[in-house]
């Protein structure tokens, strides 16, 4: 779109370049409320986090190598897998898909400058940065949490797990819980309020739709774990008793609590996912998306579904047949939208002129990987099944597929796939697909063999078992395989980082995409487009004759906001202009009450409450400072 | 204004209360701030529907409810201090009102007197909560810990609110009523009606074995 090439349209690309400069150095990172820059903070300490997370994974696929062995003490151990879960779900996931490439995708896709509140957004990083740090200073400490990620009561009582490894949990999760709840809220204003005019929700990116149902599932799935870690802390710090049976508490009400945030969380991680395939299919396809509205409705009814069946994950506690055959049903009934889906992209494929680049390589690998891990969760919806295998490998092979298979390839081929949008350059296509295919088999040789381990009896979080069960060339099978994972990861790493520096130029839109991002320059300047692009179809980049009037409303000067951090907000629901906007620029407000937030929380762990709670006002009237300047509201 | 079809106004460029008003009339969807607020609200209601239905999931598990030897709560004192709160809408719907309406003083005064009646609700609410704790502790039994929990969740979203009361009577009164501290006075008053009913919910749980 907009393509400058008149000096009057030059003018007004300048102008804009001088309104939206941005800070040079590492102070320029700090005080950032750019979404793109946020976006690419998140990528990479998620990414490094995920590096935390795997070679936890790696140290106990080694520890598990053979029978009887000891690479780690037991108590490292319960804290590595319990610190892999709590990374890979609440480190790594989350903070990559809807902080990294919410935060950097969806104003592009919908035509905006920034998201709706770009301070709070910078707000939001400094906080997961913050909880992050804090959940790790417990295994620095050698007292990382250590009752698994989801850690059940009574084993996290203070009764059975004194230390401090619980507090780092609970209160980091709370921590967390608050970064992600104002990404979510972010995210749903900034596509209720910004889209480009004439974008209205059935010209919405189907990528979008999909963020928008993630957003509203955090932000009523995480209150409820919030309040669970809540419970539990003042269980543990102040002898409450909500989880004490002896004084009228009730240890199953951790698992509802943490379940139904626990479920939704499942979609929450693998919604994204779904996002980015209706990203790439349609482009790799070169054909529109087949069911185009049924996909729409079937990622938000996934997101609406996935608040009742949390019972499925408590069979084996001895509730009703009433009770749980409600579950039951409802879990399979799930498999309703999902199918959906999952024709919609195979149909897509299979009727457009497939182009087997890198990226739907990821896609494709995600669609098997997504049906094996789906069958297998059809077989432990079924109650006795389920009561066969539950605490076994074949759970962890059906959630691994699900969550690496299915949620983590396609963050990998929406890695490949923007690429070249975010840094200007191609990546190695030999290398990417040599990369994929190396995680493709890692990842199938290393969960596949754990469905039958479970069948056999193994249980999962032992920390090792004896000769002559029959699991240890299964064991060594899976660690093999997760070294030949490792390997591909490590790759995708290399790959990207030699293309970085000596991949060729991209330009605009490498892939002929076709959505509203591939119209801007790659990388895209700080404002996004020099003029707000307008909007006549779902297909944005394929309807040539808006992009086209683009560039003439840009000769014009119209559309172009150029008197100080401006956008367009929008009318709900047909996106038509109703105001224009200011943004605020670069602020230290954040990063400051980002520092206050990690203090009041590490004084909480350390019992000095009256500390804590300075932290809390600091924290207020920080927030109060940060609106001495009025911006936009 | 941007040249070009539709010429949809600049909202920050109203910094005066009349100019505030007349982009508010023009507006035809909510400004994001209110989104914001809303959508946060949500989240915070969630954790009100979550502390309740924790209430009732130990009350169907308990045997007896308030177990032996801690009294029903008291009916009278909480639901007048309830209906106060209830009655500090009225100002807060005035103060949302008048500000949409560009009326700076108006708005002001409404927030100052919803602020004093909070205030005193707050207080009142504060000497409730130590006369019940003199009579059960929330270490004694997991009736006292989710009873304790739930008010003083209530009772610290009160005080935020007040604080937000604050917060936006030294703006408005340094810098006027500009379209950015409208749209503020609309968010506190949607904040005060959700604070407002989720109260009114607890105190129906709080109430809940006296019936």
């Amino acid at each position: 779109m907009a393509t400058v090439i008149t000096p009057r349209g030059q003018r007004q690309v300048q102008r804009l370049e001088r309104i939206w400069i941005e800070r040079k150095g590492l102070l320029g990172w700090i005080t950032t409320t750019d979404h793109k820059r946020i976006g690419i903070m998140y990528f990479f300490t998620s990414l490094i986090l995920f590096g935390a997370g795997g070679a936890e994974a790696l140290t106990i696929r080694t520890q598990l190598f053979g029978p009887n062995n000891h690479v780690v003490s037991p108590e490292t151990y319960d804290q590595l897998f319990t610190m892999h879960g709590v990374t890979m779900i609440f480190l790594f996931v989350i903070p990559m898909t809807t902080g990294a490439f919410g935060n950097y995708l969806v104003p592009l896709m919908i035509g905006a400058r920034d998201m709706a509140f770009p301070r709070m957004n910078a707000v939001s990083y400094w906080l997961f940065l913050g909880s992050a740090v804090f959940i790790y200073m417990g295994l620095a400490s050698g007292h990382a949490p250590n009752a698994g990620w989801f850690d059940y009561v009574p084993l996290a009582s203070k009764a059975y797990d004194p230390g401090n490894n619980i507090d780092f949990y609970g209160y980091g999760l709370i921590f967390n819980g608050i970064a992600s709840t104002a990404t979510s809220i972010n995210i749903i204003v900034t596509i209720f309020k910004l889209r480009a005019p004439g974008m209205s929700f059935n010209r919405m990116p189907l990528f979008c739709f999909a963020f928008l149902a993630v957003s509203f599932s955090l932000l009523f799935a995480l209150p409820s774990l919030s309040v669970a870690c809540l419970f539990l802390e003042l269980d543990r710090q102040l002898g409450f008793h909500f989880y004490d049976a002896a004084h009228g508490g009730d240890p199953l009400l951790w698992q509802n609590l943490f379940w139904i945030f626990g479920h939704p969380e499942v979609y929450i991680i693998i919604l994204p996912a779904f996002g980015i395939a209706t990203a790439i299919i349609p482009t790799f396809s070169h054909r529109k998306m087949v069911f185009f509205p049924l996909v729409a409705l079937a990622e938000l009814l996934v997101a609406f579904l996935g608040f009742g069946v949390w019972v499925h994950h408590m069979f084996v506690v001895g509730y009703a047949t009433i009770t749980t055959v409600y579950f039951a049903a409802a879990s399979m009934i799930i498999v309703i939208p999902s199918a959906i889906q999952l024709f919609a992209w195979i149909t897509t494929i299979l009727t457009g002129k497939p182009q087997f680049k890198t990226p739907l390589l990821w896609i494709i690998g995600f669609i098997v990987y997504f049906m094996i891990g789906g069958l297998s969760g059809v077989t432990v919806a079924a109650i006795p099944f389920d009561q066969q295998v539950e605490d076994s490998y074949y759970i962890v092979a059906h959630f691994h597929f699900v969550i690496f298979g299915a949620a983590v390839f396609p963050i990998l081929g929406g890695m490949y796939f923007w690429f070249p949008k975010v840094t200007g350059r191609m990546y190695h296509e030999g290398l990417g697909k040599l990369s994929f295919w190396l995680t493709f088999v890692g990842t199938f040789v290393v969960f596949f063999p754990m469905h039958i381990l479970g069948i056999l009896g193994m249980p999962r979080r032992v920390y090792t078992y004896p000769p002559g069960m029959g699991w240890t060339f299964i064991n060594q099978s899976e660690t093999v395989g997760a070294f030949l994972l490792a390997a591909g990861l490590l790759l995708i790493v290399g790959n990207l980082t030699w293309s970085y520096f000596r991949g060729a130029e991209a330009g605009n839109d490498p892939w002929e995409g076709d959505t509203l991002e591939w119209s801007t320059t790659s990388p895209p300047p700080p404002y996004n487009y020099p003029v707000i692009p307008t909007v006549t179809s779902p297909y944005a980049m394929w309807d040539k004759s808006d992009r086209e009037l683009d560039s003439r409303r840009l000769e014009r000067g119209e559309g172009v906001l150029q008197q100080g951090h401006e956008t367009v907000a929008s009318t709900v629901q047909d996106a038509e202009w109703d105001e224009i906007v200011s943004m605020p620029p670069h602020s230290l407000w954040p990063f400051l009450v980002g520092l206050a937030a990690p203090g009041g929380f590490a004084m909480l762990l350390l019992h000095h409450y009256w500390i804590a709670a300075g932290f809390l006002v600091l924290a207020g009237l920080l927030l109060i400072g940060w609106h001495h300047r009025e911006v936009a509201a | 204004m941007e040249a070009g079809a539709g010429t949809p106004p600049r909202s920050m460029t109203a910094r005066a209360a009349a100019g505030a008003a007349r982009v508010e009339r023009r507006r035809r969807s909510a400004p994001n701030g209110i989104w914001g607020m809303a959508l946060f609200l949500c989240s915070e209601a969630t954790i009100f529907g979550t502390l309740m239905a924790t209430y009732f999931y130990l009350d169907f598990d308990a045997h007896r409810w308030p177990p032996a030897g801690i009294e029903r709560p008291t009916i009278a004192w909480p639901s007048i201090a309830t209906g106060w709160l209830v009655l500090s809408m009225i100002p807060i719907w005035l103060a949302s009102r008048s500000a949409r309406r560009g009326a700076r003083r108006l708005t002001l005064g409404s927030i100052w007197v919803a602020c004093a009646m909070q205030c005193l609700y707050l207080a009142a609410q504060i000497l409730l909560f130590r006369h019940d704790l003199l009579h059960f502790s929330p270490k004694g039994s997991a009736y006292g810990s989710i009873y304790f929990t739930m008010l003083a969740a209530d009772h610290a979203h009160v005080a935020l609110g007040i604080a937000l009361d604050a917060a936006l009577l030294l703006f408005i009164t340094l810098r006027g009523l500009a379209n950015y501290w409208l749209i503020g006075v609309r968010g506190l008053a949607i904040y005060w009606y959700a604070v407002t009913v989720i109260t009114v919910l607890v105190l129906c749980t709080q109430l809940s074995p006296s019936f």
